[in-house]
């Protein structure tokens, strides 16, 4: 077991406090003692002149008596001379002594406090780096037994730390395991039932109508399960940090001409105007181009789906900064703005009723978030209920 | 007529493969597996070589990968698709040693599919 500070703080104090008492009782006593000698020597001092005087003067020797006073009265000058020099000694002793006890007190508090400094300093630093994350480090123990404590302390919850972020690290990964196992197991399945729908769809002319219904039916929730399985297997990888790109120098209009020509059936048939308005003289921008149509594609489909009949929808693209800014706008019923801060969240929706009518995914706004973060870029959102919705991301512009 | 020969570990995906094949009007033998596949090829009993291969990417015993390899190997240059069951498979997921003519992902998408097998048999 160390010393402990409180320990060696009370064997200080102790010591300091036996040492100025004695230094005190020593001093007070000798000053009395000397100061009672003193007394004592007058007194005889005194004595001694008047019986020499009244001996002398019986027997009529004045002369001598005269003597006698006089050498007394100079011993007593004396006395007092040498009384005046020890009182003086003894206060300086006892000065002497109080300021070696009390430097004596400041050695011992400044060796306990630079013993303390440097575990202290350990356990501030290192619970500096803990703070960071890093949850590998660990204090040395030693030292006084608090700061032994508390380094054994700091180092225990360090390691629980460590194990409780392994174990999540762990955790994590199987889950990332379970969805890319699991969306590439249902693929089998989900290839059968589609293929086989599209196989009667073949004999579509001897299906009855309500049968053809069905199978259209059948064949739309297989475009949507295929659909969830691409976004959770593209969110898994991704958290999973293995969404890898590898951006290439690319030109803007063509991949929003793309965008624009996938989605134009669609919004025709809604009787949605789809319009594009890019800068001319855009810079290339540093992307993968199927990553940023995906995006794209993304948001077009929320504004369209979303959206009413009739409604317009505009993708811009505009030089911001170093950066690149496309949008897509849309005149749509906007989103509140209770939900605002959650639409890129994970199977995040418009309201019941219009999720009911609007088949997406849930997923496609925080895949956008992951694909544009991953470029190194930012995705953001402004709407206004009644008015619609701008949904508008940043990509950095190409190194030449 | 045009043979193609199919390998899937799934029955299913056999039979959807056999009858939308044969309704384009391939005439098609299939395998449950990579094995089954080089140890017909090999052997030679089949007959003269199918005009292509449609290998699924991931099967027991041997993968159309690794059955792939061994025919490539062998000398066999039948043009061969591979089937996926990765959303993104891509050149880069193969080995470069592979002459791969395509690949296709599951779900399949036959329109694209039979598109790819008339351009590589004509």
């Amino acid at each position: 077991m160390s010393p402990s500070l409180a320990n060696r703080l009370r064997i200080g104090f102790a010591i300091g406090f036996a040492v100025l008492t004695a230094m005190a009782v020593i001093g007070v006593g000798r000053f009395i003692q000397q100061r009672q000698d003193f007394e004592d020597a007058i007194a005889r001092s005194y004595q001694v002149e008047m019986t020499a005087r009244l001996r002398l003067e019986r027997a009529g020797k004045p002369a001598a008596a005269r003597a006698t006073a006089v050498k007394e009265t100079a011993r007593r000058s004396e006395l007092r001379d040498q009384i005046s020099d020890d009182s003086r000694d003894t206060a300086l002793l006892v000065a002497a002594g109080l300021i070696a006890g009390l430097t004596g007190a400041l050695l011992l508090f400044s060796g306990l406090i630079a013993s303390m400094r440097q575990p202290l300093e350990e356990l501030v630093a290192a619970a500096g780096r803990l703070a960071a994350g890093d949850r590998s480090t660990r204090v040395r123990v030693g030292g006084l037994s608090e700061t032994a404590t508390l380094g054994a302390a700091f180092n225990e919850m360090a390691t629980e730390l460590e194990q409780e972020a392994s174990q999540r690290d762990q955790l994590d990964r199987l889950k990332d395991e379970f969805v890319l196992t699991t969306s590439h197991e249902l693929r089998s399945p989900l290839t059968s039932v589609q293929g086989f729908a599209e196989l009667l769809m073949l004999e579509r002319d001897s299906l009855t109508p309500k049968q053809a219904e069905t199978v259209e039916i059948i064949l739309d929730n297989c475009r949507h399960l295929v659909r969830l399985l691409n976004d959770l297997l593209d969110l898994a990888r991704s958290d999973a940090g293995r969404l890898a790109i590898t951006p290439r120098p690319t030109a803007v209009a063509p991949l929003i001409d793309d965008a624009v020509r996938t989605m134009r059936a669609q919004t025709e048939t809604s009787n949605q105007a789809l319009s594009q308005q890019i800068e001319p003289g855009l810079p290339l921008i540093e992307v993968e181009p199927d990553r940023i149509r995906q995006i794209l594609v993304n948001l077009l489909t929320n504004a369209h789906e979303y959206s009413p009949p009739g409604a317009s929808i505009e993708v811009t693209a505009r030089v911001v900064g170093a950066d690149v800014e496309i949008a897509v706008t849309d005149n749509g019923p906007g989103i509140p703005e209770s939900q605002l801060d959650h639409v890129f969240e994970r199977f995040t929706r418009g309201d019941a009723g219009l999720t009911q009518r609007v088949g997406g995914t849930g997923l496609g706004l925080a895949i956008s978030k992951s694909l544009v973060e991953l470029h190194g870029g930012t995705i953001a959102v402004e709407s206004t209920p009644g008015v619609g919705s701008t949904f508008s991301f940043r990509l950095p512009v190409a190194r030449r | 007529m045009t043979r193609v020969l199919v390998a899937d570990d799934s029955e299913t995906i056999l039979l959807l493969m056999r009858t939308r094949l044969e309704l384009a009007g391939y005439e098609v033998e299939t395998a449950a597996d990579g094995q089954e596949v080089t140890e017909r090829l090999h052997d030679g009993e089949s007959g003269p070589l199918p005009d292509l291969l449609l290998l699924d990417a991931m099967m027991p015993r041997k993968s159309g990968i690794d059955a792939l390899r061994e025919l490539r190997a062998a000398g066999v240059e039948t043009p061969a698709l591979i089937v996926s069951a990765h959303q993104d498979a891509t050149d880069a997921d193969a080995p470069s040693d592979l002459e791969v003519s395509g690949y296709l992902t599951k779900p399949i998408d036959f329109d694209r599919l039979l598109d790819s097998i008339a351009e590589l048999t004509s």
